[in-house]
C-alpha cells in the first residue's frame, strides 16, 4: 500500500500555480519594498517545491507550494498595511506641519 | 524520523482497519501532544482577536487563521506535517493581522482627513486675521504719520510766525530793515540781535535749510559804493550767524546794491524800505 501510494502521485499543479499567482500578485503590489523578506521567502519556497517535483517528492512539493503561497499572501497583506500606514502618517505629518506653522506665526505676533 | 513516519502511517492504518484499537493508540502515541509552535500561533491569534481595534476588521482572514491554528493544534505524529501546519497557521495569523491593520488605517483616514481640514481651515482663518490686523496696523500707522506731519506743519507755521518771515516762491524771506544797521555802515546795531536770534533758533530747528543773504540799498550814492555796502551788510549778517553756530556751508551772501528796490527811491520812507538785508531761507526739500 505504501509503495503503491508513493509511486504514482501527481505533481501538485494547482498548488504550484496558486503559489506562483500569489507571488506575482505580491510583486505587482510592490511587496519588494514593503515586505521584501516575506517575498523572498515565498520565492525560495516555490523554488524548493519545484525541486521537490523533479525529485518526485510530491507531498513535500505540495506543502512547500502551500507555504510559498501563504508567505506570498502575507507579503501582499503586509504591503497593503505598510502603504495604508504610510498614507496616514503623511496625512498626520501635514496636519502637524499646519498646526506647527500656525503656532509659530501666532508666536511672532506681539 | 522515518520510523516515526512509518509508525504514524501504521497507526492510521490500524485506526481505519480496527477502530477498537483505542488502547493501542494511546499506548503507541505517547508523542501526540500539540505540535511545537502551535501554542505560539494560538497565542498570536488570541492577541489579535482580543485587540479591540483589530478583532472585527478582518473577519474572513481571522476565520481562516482560526481554522489553520486549529489544524496546527491537532496532535500529529508526522513532525513534518505538523511543522507545515504550524507554518501555515503562523502565516495566516500574520496575514489576518496585516489585513486588520490595513483596514484600521483606512478607517482612521476619515478622522485624519477631518483633522487636516480643520487645521487647514484654522490656518486660513488665522492668515486672514493676520492680514486684517496688518491692514489695521498699517492704517493706524498712516493715521499716526499724517497726524505727525500735520503737527510738524503747524509747528513750522508757528516758527515762521515767530520769525515774522514771509512765505514766497523763493522760500521764507526775512527782511532785516535799515534800522538794524549803523547808518551808512555795515555793522549791525544792538537792536539786530532780537531778530537774528529768532533766525538762529529757526535754522537750528530746520538744519536742512539753506540760507541766501542778500544786501540791498537805495539809489543814493554810486552803484559801486551801494553794491559794496550791500555786500558788506550781507557779510555782516553771515558772520553773526556763523558766530551763533550756524554752519557756514549753509550760508551764501550776495550784494545787490540798488538794483532791486521794493519801494520808490523818491521819498525818504521808500528809500528806507529799500535799504535792507533779505534772508532767504530755502524751502525744505520734503515740503511742497
Amino acid at each position: 500500500m505504501l509503495t503503491a501510494c508513493a509511486s504514482t502521485p501527481p505533481a501538485p499543479t494547482a498548488s504550484l500555480q496558486s503559489a506562483r499567482r500569489a507571488i506575482s500578485n505580491a510583486e505587482r503590489a510592490d511587496a519588494g519594498q514593503y515586505a521584501a523578506g516575506e517575498l523572498g521567502e515565498a520565492r525560495i519556497k516555490l523554488a524548493s517545491a519545484d525541486t521537490a517535483v523533479t525529485e518526485k517528492n510530491m507531498i513535500m512539493a505540495e506543502r512547500l507550494a502551500e507555504e510559498s503561497r501563504a508567505e506570498a499572501e502575507l507579503a501582499s497583506a503586509k504591503t497593503a498595511a505598510g502603504k495604508a500606514k504610510a498614507v496616514n502618517e503623511e496625512m498626520q505629518r501635514s496636519t502637524d506641519t499646519l498646526i506647527e506653522e500656525m503656532r509659530r506665526s501666532s508666536g511672532e505676533k506681539p | 524520523m522515518k520510523t516515526v513516519n512509518h509508525s504514524g502511517v501504521l497507526l492510521r492504518t490500524t485506526l481505519i482497519v480496527a477502530s477498537t484499537a483505542a488502547v493501542l493508540l494511546a499506548a503507541c502515541a505517547a508523542a501526540p501532544v500539540k505540535p511545537a509552535g502551535a501554542a505560539e500561533a494560538r497565542s498570536k491569534l488570541t492577541q489579535l482577536q482580543s485587540d479591540p481595534n483589530l478583532a472585527n476588521r478582518a473577519p474572513l482572514a481571522i476565520k481562516e487563521a482560526e481554522a489553520a491554528v486549529r489544524a496546527a493544534e491537532q496532535p500529529q505524529a508526522d513532525n513534518e506535517l505538523a511543522a507545515h501546519r504550524v507554518y501555515l497557521a503562523d502565516r495566516k495569523v500574520e496575514t489576518a493581522r496585516a489585513q486588520a491593520e490595513t483596514r484600521l488605517a483606512e478607517d482612521q483616514r476619515a478622522a485624519l482627513s477631518a483633522q487636516r481640514e480643520s487645521a487647514r481651515l484654522a490656518a486660513r482663518t488665522r492668515e486672514a486675521d493676520v492680514a486684517k490686523s496688518q491692514v489695521a496696523t498699517a492704517r493706524a500707522e498712516s493715521a499716526e504719520q499724517r497726524l505727525a506731519a500735520e503737527q510738524q506743519a503747524a509747528e513750522l507755521q508757528r516758527q515762521i510766525d515767530a520769525l515774522q518771515a514771509k512765505v514766497t516762491d523763493r522760500g521764507l524771506v526775512l527782511t532785516l530793515g535799515d534800522v538794524l544797521f549803523e547808518t551808512g555802515k555795515a555793522d549791525l546795531n544792538a537792536g539786530a540781535a532780537g531778530s537774528l536770534n529768532k533766525l538762529v533758533t529757526f535754522l537750528n530747528k530746520y538744519p536742512d535749510r539753506m540760507v541766501a543773504i542778500e544786501g540791498h540799498t537805495d539809489s543814493v550814492g554810486s552803484d559801486e559804493y551801494n553794491q559794496q555796502l550791500s555786500q558788506r551788510r550781507a557779510e555782516s549778517v553771515r558772520s553773526y550767524l556763523v558766530r551763533q553756530g550756524i554752519g557756514s556751508e549753509r550760508l551764501t551772501t550776495l550784494g545787490k546794491g540798488e538794483s532791486d528796490p521794493i519801494a520808490g527811491n523818491d521819498s525818504a520812507t521808500g528809500r528806507q524800505q529799500n535799504r535792507r538785508v533779505e534772508v532767504v531761507i530755502s524751502n525744505a526739500p520734503a515740503l511742497r
